[in-house]
């Protein structure tokens, strides 16, 4: 494992009663991109700002290169914090505002000109140097604000939902430059969004937060393919996961998990100890998992169909699972009709077990990335 | 069929344009409809304007008889052309150094008021104990009328009144200045009065401006490892220039004007040491009347009024106009 460069341990922030965000552990890796995860308001931000030093934690530690930093200044800490809203000094030109950390960090003018035109051009931003943030389009902006951090050389480069004001064509744009950043510096980035698709393809690692806590911190595949409760499964994915309510029962020795007439084949693996056979538990599937089944697929299951809507390649077949509904994806022409019936086969391992009251998940299966 | 499109389908079809306001329509009647508020206009603002002008090119007092002959000799007699204003710049240091004495205390009072209230709007940014008490009790001199005003700093800065009281008790020996008799303690108990009761304008239209500047970029430069002052110096006081421009502007064109309370407290007094421009205006017209050569200073402190204030307006010109 490569060295950690920053350790949250149990850092808590209370406003007033609100928690904002509750005993909270991450650490992250050198050179590794980590995306915070979750709706708005759930804390995400608030951590960055304590990161930062804009904010004090109420409990817990911060460790950078393994000190302690809550005693050190925000401007001390050598962490950069490009804002949502870019923060641009709209006062100065762009060249000003690249050389604001350099000039009070007291460095000598040739030397701040050099800098400036060195992460200008990184940028693409040199023709802007002269020009006042009024001039600039959005994106621009984004760049100015994120050279203003990049140029003091920080240990942890912190971005606060950096694309969510860029309208979509701009956005990939900007996520493809994100990466190549990421890539050219091999910065160690935080990164938070409350998009899962920018957190998925930007970063090595995702921590996944609702209502100031952590629900899960682990690598992209792993937070997608194996979520630990089902707030995760349904915050990712779109179509978000299907949820089959039922009860877990043995068949000859198979688990599997039944609801009306409709049964569903359990992997193997090792389950939780506070569930037993009998129990209500939830059955977790992303709709792309689930396959069309071979006629001799030991592990298929039979539900009927309720709707049936092509869309072009593709055609989402609406099923229904005791009383929950559920939506898979099949390729257009397969033989699918509303009334009838339909053979699904779950890839492999990639079916999750959760607690009908907690939604935590009970059963470990897969394998892990 | 060749359909003239420019012209849409109603001549082709033969309709008579709807008749409705074309604003190129070289016809009368919009003009005439427009014309009794024109003249109204003409009437009230600019007719006294010019008419004061032409006094003010004349020797006219009201002991020499009608207007209109004193009016008519302004084109018959040049000589008498314009002689006030001559006669002020060239040959009367009253009228120059009253200028220039408006110029200064203005000048002092506006930077003193701008500093203490940015100061007491930069404590208003944190939380203590009894804000709103203070608030109110903050933005109450300038709520006071300037007589009492006037009348009350009058009492305050006498001889044996309180203000020379509490300096004896700190010094522990008794003190005698002669606030209101002395020529530069006259002047600085104007000024004193003055900051008193308009600083708290400053106060709250600084503490309306030190709310308006964004929160991130400071945030901003705090993680880039900016000081405090730094932060206040580069990020604070540009961004709230707009505002201050406009605070001095609005105040600049009230100091100016500074009579009442000069006038309860001095006098303009002693000799001369705290006569305004507007005091010495005041003596001309109404002890002297000499109303044409009033009537030219006034005119010349006008001018000098609004190049300095479109001077002063000059660096937010562009952003007021423009909108950005």
């Amino acid at each position: 494992m490569a060295k950690i460069k920053l350790e949250l341990v149990n850092l808590r922030k209370e406003f007033g009663e609100l928690v904002a965000v509750n005993d909270v552990s991450i650490a992250i890796e050198e050179g590794e991109t980590m995306a915070l995860l979750g709706p708005s308001g759930c804390g995400k931000t608030t951590i960055l700002n304590m990161v930062v030093g804009l904010e004090t934690p109420t409990g817990g530690d911060i460790l950078i290169d393994g000190q302690s930093v809550l005693k050190v200044p925000p401007g001390d800490r050598n962490v950069g914090l490009v804002f949502q809203d870019y923060a641009v000094f709209t006062h100065m030109t762009v060249r000003r505002n690249l050389a604001y950390g350099l000039k009070i960090r007291k460095m000598k003018q040739p030397e701040i000109d050099r800098e400036v035109s060195k992460v200008a051009e990184f940028l693409s931003i040199s023709h802007q140097l002269d020009h006042k943030p009024s001039e600039l389009g959005a994106s621009e902006l984004q760049r100015v604000a994120i050279g203003r951090t990049l140029v003091t050389n920080p240990e942890i480069l912190l971005l606060d939902e950096p694309l969510s004001n860029l309208e979509a064509a701009m956005r990939n744009q900007m996520r493809r430059e994100l990466r190549r950043i990421q890539a050219d510096t091999g910065q160690t980035i935080i990164y938070v969004t409350h998009d899962q698709i920018e957190a998925l393809s930007l970063a090595h690692r995702i921590a996944v937060m609702d209502f100031g806590s952590l629900h899960q911190y682990d690598t992209a595949h792993n937070v997608y393919q194996y979520p630990a409760n089902r707030f995760v499964g349904s915050f990712l994915g779109n179509p978000p996961m299907n949820f089959l309510k039922g009860k877990l029962t043995e068949d000859g020795g198979k688990r599997i998990v039944t609801s009306g007439d409709s049964t569903i084949p359990l992997p193997a693996g090792k389950l939780g100890s506070d569930v037993s056979v009998g129990s209500d538990v939830v059955v977790g599937v992303r709709p792309e998992s689930l396959n069309l089944a071979a006629a001799d697929d030991p592990g298929r299951f039979s539900v009927p169909i309720l709707a049936v809507e092509p869309q072009g390649p593709e055609t989402v077949v609406t099923a229904s699972f005791g009383d929950s509904t559920f939506k898979v994806i099949v390729p257009t022409g397969t033989d699918a009709v509303e009334g009838s019936s339909i053979s699904l086969a779950p890839e492999s391992d990639l079916v999750a077990l959760f607690d009908a009251e907690s939604g935590v998940r009970l059963l470990d299966s897969g394998e892990r990335r | 069929m060749v359909t003239n499109t420019s012209n849409g389908g109603a001549s082709s079809l033969g309709l008579r344009k709807p008749r409705r306001f074309d604003p190129n329509d070289k016809r009368i009647i919009p003009g005439l409809l427009i014309t009794p508020v024109q003249i109204l206009l003409i009437v009230m603002l600019i007719f006294p304007f010019v008419l004061e002008f032409v006094i003010s090119l004349t020797e006219w007092q009201p002991i020499y008889g009608d207007f209109w002959d004193a009016f008519n000799s302004v084109f018959t007699q040049k000589i008498n052309q314009g002689i006030s204003y001559n006669y002020l710049v060239t040959d009367e240091p009253r009228y120059l150094q009253a200028l220039g004495r408006t110029v200064i205390m203005s000048v002092i009072s506006l930077c003193l008021e701008f500093v203490i209230g940015l100061g007491l709007a930069s404590l208003f940014l944190k939380k203590f104990w009894g804000k709103r008490v203070w608030f109110t009790a903050l933005l109450t001199p300038m709520m006071i009328m300037p007589v009492v005003v006037g009348y009350t700093w009058f009492m305050l800065f006498q001889y044996n009144g309180p203000i020379n009281q509490v300096f004896g008790w700190i010094a522990f020996s008794p003190v005698n200045f002669k606030w209101l008799n002395d020529a530069t303690l006259a002047f600085i108990a104007v000024i004193v009065t003055e900051v008193w009761h308009w600083t708290p304008l400053f106060f709250l239209i600084m503490l309306s401006g030190l709310n308006a500047v964004p929160e991130n970029p400071i945030r901003a430069a705090t993680v880039l490892g900016a000081s405090n002052f730094k932060i206040f110096w580069t990020i604070i006081l540009p961004n709230m220039k707009a505002v201050i421009i406009i605070a001095f502007v609005i105040r600049g064109m009230e100091v100016v004007k500074l009579f009442d309370e000069i006038y309860l407290l001095t006098r303009g007094g002693p000799g001369t040491a705290t006569e305004t421009i507007s005091l010495y205006l005041y003596k001309l017209a109404f002890e002297d009347f000499r109303l044409a050569y009033a009537g030219s200073a006034a005119f010349i402190v006008l001018i000098i009024t609004v190049v300095l204030i479109n001077m002063m307006l000059k660096p937010i010109r562009y952003q007021l106009v423009e909108g950005r």
